[in-house]
């Protein structure tokens, strides 16, 4: 038994080794005509519809959920990357019949044409596949990826695509991932932590505007304050002013721009009321990005 | 310490036995040391005034009452060190502060006379209330005695309606409601597509546990009276909540006959933007709140007119001269939905 198989198997190897010379012309590629087109047409138009379908109806489904959005959302890539590979595979055996030959003839193929055109390409989709396993971020999540800041759209097969606050889409590769250190705010929460920075003049009350501070931010209709969601409120010496940085989270990472601007006016507002007032240097740039509004303010 | 038990045991308060005993253990364990201060915790109509009326029932002449009505400004707190009475039982504690700028105050100044106090303290809180408080301000910490009240199961329920009245008082009529159930029966269920803009009526399949515990081979069978069936169904609605289970029960009603059918319950369709989950927020952790507080809250961002205009014809806020609540049957629902959307922490 042993013997037949080994001489089975010996055979084999001598006729792959036999077909290699002349791999191209023994290539049973099946006939191909209309119907094979419209077959594989089909198949990939199938793949689009029924993708674009689930992630459709997904996204609604996590809109509508409430709190545990994040949790919905992260199993679109990996529905998207089984129906392509699903889809391949009908393609791939609509075209050759799958036997040792072919595949290291077709292997050789794909990897010529990797090294050639493709590569970058091939690279974006292993990267897409790493992020579907390793999760550095998933759709919803607010990410700085290079010098973009953004909620993740959509992790497609090639490119994750982020919507900046500016409310631009841009589309990142996903080889970005191995290049560039990846920042996501939330981790799959929906909560987020926000910075909230307010400079005063260093002759103002620094106690009185920390407890004003803390007051605006834990009255806030965006925050979320628990055992898990802490908030703080340091003060922090400069030559020329004050900093007072509140720590929170917003309940929603969507409304963080609103949860920053409604803490930061309703602090000012009663700053004035208790004489508190703004530095007459102002801050460089960077250092927070209301900061320089808040002292021109 | 027996004799206390023995009284507890025979009170009124069907449900909360556990509940009042904890508390007369930590009013009896208190010493000449630091007196381990008390909170009673509840959901809106959870059972606080039953227990508040037990305690001052049982401890009588020792027991200073204060209810606070409204929102108390600092000024208004009294002077605790001039009370007689050993325990001082404050009702309504969530009035003791208010979420706004500066409306922590009054009840910074309590803590402080509370814990610079000899007497012993018992509080009652709005359980929402108290959550914000205690994620803020650490208020759990100032009190080493919490009692919460639970969601009430049904067959407690059962046992506390009907001891309002008499044996055979009530008579529970079988309408057939719950004979004519099959184990799946077929409802239309009303779903909103994606892409729609109505509503259509899809066929549904709903399983019927009730019955199919019924059905079970002879030896299994649980015998289920009509009787469960209608507190179950009222429990459900009522989600656990004994004070939204009584009126839900006082309003289904006649003429001391209670079926299946006359049990009705409110559907509510609730569909809220950020300020409006806010203020209901606000008006369910307060019970019920003037509308120059909540104008107060609201700020000069938001339009507090149009905010409560919105949730009172949503049903989830009635309006009484000025004073804003949510409606007992709108509790559910609007907790449910400020807990789905993380606006309840």
């Amino acid at each position: 038994m042993a013997d037949a198989l080994l001489s089975n198997v010996t055979g084999e190897l001598s006729n792959v080794t036999a077909a290699l010379p002349n791999v191209t012309a023994e290539l049973p590629l099946k006939t191909i005509d209309a119907n094979l087109i419209l077959y594989i047409l089909f198949i990939v138009v199938i793949a689009y519809v029924l993708s674009w379908l689930l992630s459709f109806i997904l996204m609604h489904v996590s809109e509508r959920i409430g709190w545990y959005r994040t949790s919905i959302t992260m199993i679109i890539p990996l529905l998207k990357l089984l129906i392509y590979l699903v889809a391949l595979y009908y393609i791939v055996i609509a075209l050759i019949e799958p036997s040792l030959t072919q595949m290291i003839a077709f292997s050789g193929l794909f990897g010529a044409a990797i090294g050639f055109g493709l590569k970058d390409l091939f690279a974006d989709i292993v990267g897409g596949v790493v992020i579907i396993f390793e999760k550095p971020y998933q759709i919803g999540d607010m990410v700085t990826i290079g010098d973009k800041y953004g909620e993740v759209k959509d992790i497609g097969i090639r490119a994750t695509r982020i919507q900046t606050p500016g409310d631009e889409t841009v589309s990142v590769p996903n080889f970005t991932i191995f290049a560039q250190p990846v920042t996501s705010g939330n981790a799959g929460d929906l909560a987020m932590m926000i910075v909230i920075d307010l400079f005063i003049h260093p002759d103002s009350d620094a106690e009185k505007a920390m407890k004003i501070l803390r007051e605006a931010l834990v009255t806030s209709k965006y925050v979320i304050i628990s055992k898990k969601y802490p908030y703080t409120v340091l003060l922090d010496d400069f030559p020329f002013y004050k900093r007072i940085r509140a720590k929170g989270y917003v309940n929603d990472l969507r409304l963080e721009f609103e949860f920053k601007s409604e803490v930061t006016r309703r602090a000012w507002a009663e700053f004035k009321k208790e004489g508190i007032r703004p530095p007459s240097f102002v801050p460089p740039a960077g250092t927070s990005n209301g900061a320089s509004e808040d002292v021109e303010a | 310490m027996a004799e206390d038990q023995r009284t507890v045991s025979g009170c009124p308060v069907i449900g909360l036995e556990k509940e009042l005993q904890k508390i007369t253990e930590a009013i009896d364990r208190v010493g000449s040391g630091a007196p381990a201060h008390i909170a009673i915790v509840s959901e809106p109509m959870g059972g606080r005034t039953t227990i508040v009326t037990e305690i001052r029932r049982i401890y009588g002449e020792r027991v200073h009452y204060l209810p606070l009505e409204f929102v108390i400004s600092p000024s208004c707190l009294p002077d605790f060190s001039t009370i007689p009475e050993d325990i001082i039982l404050i009702d309504n504690c969530r009035f003791l502060a208010l979420r706004r700028m500066g409306g922590f105050e009054v009840l910074d100044a309590f803590l402080h006379a509370q814990i610079s106090s000899k007497k012993l303290f018992i509080t009652t809180w709005n359980a929402f209330a108290w959550q914000y408080l205690s994620a803020v301000m650490n208020l759990d910490a100032y009190f080493p005695t919490i009692v919460t009240l639970d969601k009430m199961d049904t067959p407690v329920l059962k046992q506390m309606i009907l001891s309002r009245y008499k044996p055979g008082e009530i008579r529970f009529f079988d309408d057939g409601a719950a004979q004519r159930s099959m184990f799946f029966s077929l409802i239309h269920k009303k779903i909103r597509l994606p892409l729609m803009a109505n509503e259509i009526s899809l066929p549904w399949i709903k399983l019927n546990f009730t019955v199919m515990l019924r059905r079970l081979p002879r030896k299994k069978r649980i015998q289920i009276s009509i009787e469960d069936v209608i507190f179950e169904k009222i429990n459900r609605i009522a989600r656990g909540n004994p004070g939204v289970a009584i009126l839900l029960w006082e309003s289904s009603l006649k003429e001391n006959t209670m079926s299946l059918a006359s049990i009705h319950e409110t559907p509510y369709a609730i569909d809220l933007d950020t300020n409006e989950t806010f203020i209901l927020t606000i008006i369910l952790s307060m019970k019920s709140l003037h509308e120059k507080d909540l104008d107060a809250i609201a700020g000069s961002e938001m339009d507090i007119q149009r905010v409560l205009y919105r949730l009172v014809q949503q049903g989830l806020a009635r309006d009484d001269t000025g004073y804003y609540s949510i409606p007992p049957f709108a509790l559910g629902p609007a907790i449910e939905y400020l807990k789905k959307t993380k606006r309840l922490w």
